[in-house]
């Protein structure tokens, strides 16, 4: 109970309440450290590498050559690294519009969206390769799996040659759309009157937030899910319980060998939202270890990722490569038990029961 | 994966709160009695240990008896005739078990089969032979009832399409053999855990099935600017409404209506609600339950800590409540008990009572006719 009472000052709970304005302005500074120390740098990077990218993919269109392809090539392992860091803010403007399925369509399942493309591709659809136009079409046409499979799909070789101009035209849409996005999203998160300002300003005129509680359980909550997104989605969607299990073809970004790099961008992403939001600060003296352990984990984490290099299929048919990929399920795994449970806990909150979980 | 009866641990729950006198002069067969006639309420939980199990409860909320769940329960549902309860995993769990109150009999589970997981919610004919339960055709994305024979060992004897996609409440309406459906519209897909994978293309529907033939009777949608709108949890009323509660997919600034009604024949209808009340549901209905004897309808928003009670003739809204992780409804007496994310249970009358060690989940079921 004693803790309890100690995180009340950060967290004002309906059963033990102090002043409720000095909470309201902690549960704010740690909501305003991190937009300003991670979501607004985050997205900024985004949109400047979206930007580079789509040059980079006019300049292929306009003069095709081997060192341009792999100069786009470049740009847009770039950009996912950026994407992957960013992508674990799952609320606010990038849930508007669907920019979130926009930006990255993935899994497909039943490859509804490579289908979507290749047809594309084959029709040469000029309304798919006019940006505008393309904005409005399936959400799986528009963003970074559309454009990877143009960059490195079956066909996509021939974009350092003048064979398939539309193939090229139609990535430079998918990354002007991207771009376009990515700016979108930068500019509303910057608003003085936006969303940051909704988020950071809990009360009890706030359409959103009406107290500090909710405020800081969409940051600890994005913690929860995005942790869960990570590991039962992006890894364990092609890493099989056993080697018999794995399914290289249905690992993110495997045809651009993104796929552990685009997993060490979340775990950073979410290793940076933590350390610039100071959440870890608000924990009494004797359970700062948590704050201290989260981050070696979330780091542990990235570098564990980081260490699986080269095409995924053979990492995963290299036992050692391979229990990488184990121990980084792991590490999400006592993250989220760390976050979800003994963190929440500390403040008080019951994040991750029954209100997180969409049933 | 097996439950495990825990009554002793819930005999000393229950002889906590009764007086240890009491425990001393009662035999197991007296206790049984004790139980069966104490038993008001059934719901889910989670303990602070983080094992999960389902509980049966008396009218104040005390815990009479449980049982150990091998993962997270989501609903559960009663079967009259037999006394009888099924707790179903939350999805995209495989499992449901069926209990009695005493624990004299040893709880049985009902395993999903391949290509199947259950939803969380399920519901018996009235002669309680069967069990009906909504599945997840995962490969086909395609909503299914199973049906299962509660007199053969809860053995699956076939299944008829819920269709639609992510199916979760489902009813008995007052027929007896009509079962409304609430489609929630969401894929999911166990490969990818809990992800929602159709989110910018979801169609959430609601539907009136024969659950003699499984053929469709009615299938209604919410208009194209709503496809985002997931219909989720639903209860009937006095008059044999069903009111349904969403959940909102879109945007977090946007304020949708949440709370549906509809009759058959017709177009769902949602309720005008103000301003107030419906923002401070945060976008989601958890739970909904009516009371017909009081001719009032509840919802509860664990995101928005809010508690709402309707009047359902006219539709107007006649009372709120603040409570933090609300979630899990039942009627009692001439209004509600409520149990929430943070371990209390709050009678009509405003008396709290918290298990430390319980979490509740989503939803409670009022196994005893009302008093």
């Amino acid at each position: 109970m004693s803790k309890r009472l100690a995180f009340a000052l950060l967290l004002p709970l309906a059963m033990v309440g102090p002043s409720p304005a000095s909470a309201e302005v902690r549960a704010s500074a740690v909501i305003q450290r991190a937009i300003d120390g991670f979501i607004r740098p985050a997205y900024a990077n985004l949109r400047d590498h979206a930007g580079s990218l789509t040059k980079a993919v006019r300049a292929l269109c306009d003069a095709p050559s081997q060192s341009g392809l792999e100069a786009a090539r470049a740009e847009f392992s770039a950009t996912v690294e950026a994407w992957s860091s960013a992508e674990i803010i799952a609320f606010g403007p990038i849930k508007e519009n669907n920019r979130l399925e926009r930006m990255l369509y993935w899994p497909d399942r039943k490859g509804i969206g490579l289908k979507q493309v290749q047809a594309a591709l084959a029709g040469k659809d000029s309304t798919a390769s006019d940006p505008a136009q393309l904005a409005g079409k399936s959400v799986a046409m528009q963003g970074l799996g559309a454009l990877e499979f143009v960059l490195y799909g079956d066909g996509g070789d021939a974009l350092a040659g003048k064979d398939d101009p539309y193939r090229c035209g139609y990535g430079a849409a998918v990354a002007g759309n991207i771009e376009t996005m990515a700016a979108e999203v930068d500019e509303a998160w910057r608003k003085p009157d936006g969303f940051a300002a909704l988020w950071a300003n809990p009360g009890p005129q706030n359409p959103l937030y009406r107290d500090g509680t909710e405020a800081v359980t969409e940051l600890v909550g994005d913690f929860i899910n995005e942790l869960e997104m990570v590991r039962d989605v992006r890894l364990k969607g092609f890493l099989g319980g056993k080697p018999e299990g794995d399914k290289p073809r249905q690992a993110i970004y495997w045809r651009s060998q993104n796929t552990t790099n685009s997993l060490a961008g979340n775990l950073s992403g979410i290793d940076a939202l933590f350390v610039a939001s100071k959440l870890g600060d608000a924990l009494p003296a004797d359970a700062q270890w948590m704050a201290e352990s989260i981050h070696i984990q979330l780091a542990n984490g990235v570098a564990t990722a980081k260490s699986v290099t080269g095409p995924i299929d053979k990492a995963l048919a290299d036992p050692v490569l391979r229990g990488k990929l184990d121990h980084f399920a792991l590490i999400t795994s006592s993250l989220t038990t760390l976050i979800g449970t003994r963190l929440t806990s500390e403040f008080g909150l019951t994040a991750g029961f029954s209100s997180l979980d969409g049933d | 994966m097996t439950a495990v009866r825990t009554p002793l641990l819930d005999r000393r729950d229950f002889l906590r709160a009764a007086g240890a006198g009491f425990m001393a002069a009662m035999t197991p067969r007296a206790w049984a009695k004790t139980l069966d006639a104490d038993a008001v309420f059934a719901t889910a939980f989670v303990k602070r240990d983080g094992s999960y199990g389902a509980a049966v409860l008396s009218e104040a909320g005390d815990v009479l008896h449980a049982i150990d769940l091998p993962d997270r329960g989501h609903d559960v549902t009663f079967d009259p005739v037999s006394k009888r309860s099924v707790v179903f995993a939350r999805q995209p769990g495989t499992f449901a078990v069926v209990f009695d109150h005493t624990g004299r009999d040893k709880p049985l589970t009902i395993a999903s089969v391949a290509g199947r997981h259950f939803f969380g919610h399920g519901v018996f004919s009235p002669d309680g032979a069967l069990l009906y339960a909504t599945e997840n055709d995962f490969d086909n994305a395609a909503g299914v009832v199973g049906v299962y024979d509660a007199r053969s060992g809860f053995k699956r004897i076939g299944e008829f399409p819920t269709y639609g996609m992510g199916p979760h409440e489902l009813l008995l309406l007052g027929d007896g053999r009509t079962i409304a459906v609430a489609n929630g519209g969401i894929e999911t897909h166990p490969d990818y855990g809990r992800a929602e994978l159709n989110i910018a293309t979801m169609k959430p529907s609601y539907v009136l099935v024969d659950r003699i033939t499984g053929d469709l009777i009615e299938k209604h949608e919410l208009p194209s600017a709503l496809h985002q709108l997931s219909i989720r949890h639903m209860d009937c009323d006095q008059a044999g409404t069903v009111w349904f509660g969403c959940q909102y997919r879109g945007p977090a600034a946007d304020r949708p209506l949440l709370i549906g009604r509809a009759a058959r024949g017709k177009d769902l209808q949602l309720l005008d609600m103000p301003q107030d009340v419906l923002a401070g549901f945060r976008n989601y209905i958890g739970s909904v339950a009516a009371n017909p004897a009081a001719g009032t309808v509840a919802v509860t928003s664990p995101e928005g800590n809010s508690l709402a009670v309707i009047d359902a003739a006219s539709g107007d809204v006649v009372a709120t409540t603040a409570l933090v992780e609300v979630c899990g409804l039942a009627p009692d007496g001439t209004g509600f008990i409520a149990s929430t994310g943070a371990g209390e249970i709050v009678e009509d009358n405003g008396a709290r009572r918290s298990e430390p060690d319980y979490v509740w989940d989503n939803h409670m079921l009022r196994i005893a006719e009302p008093a």
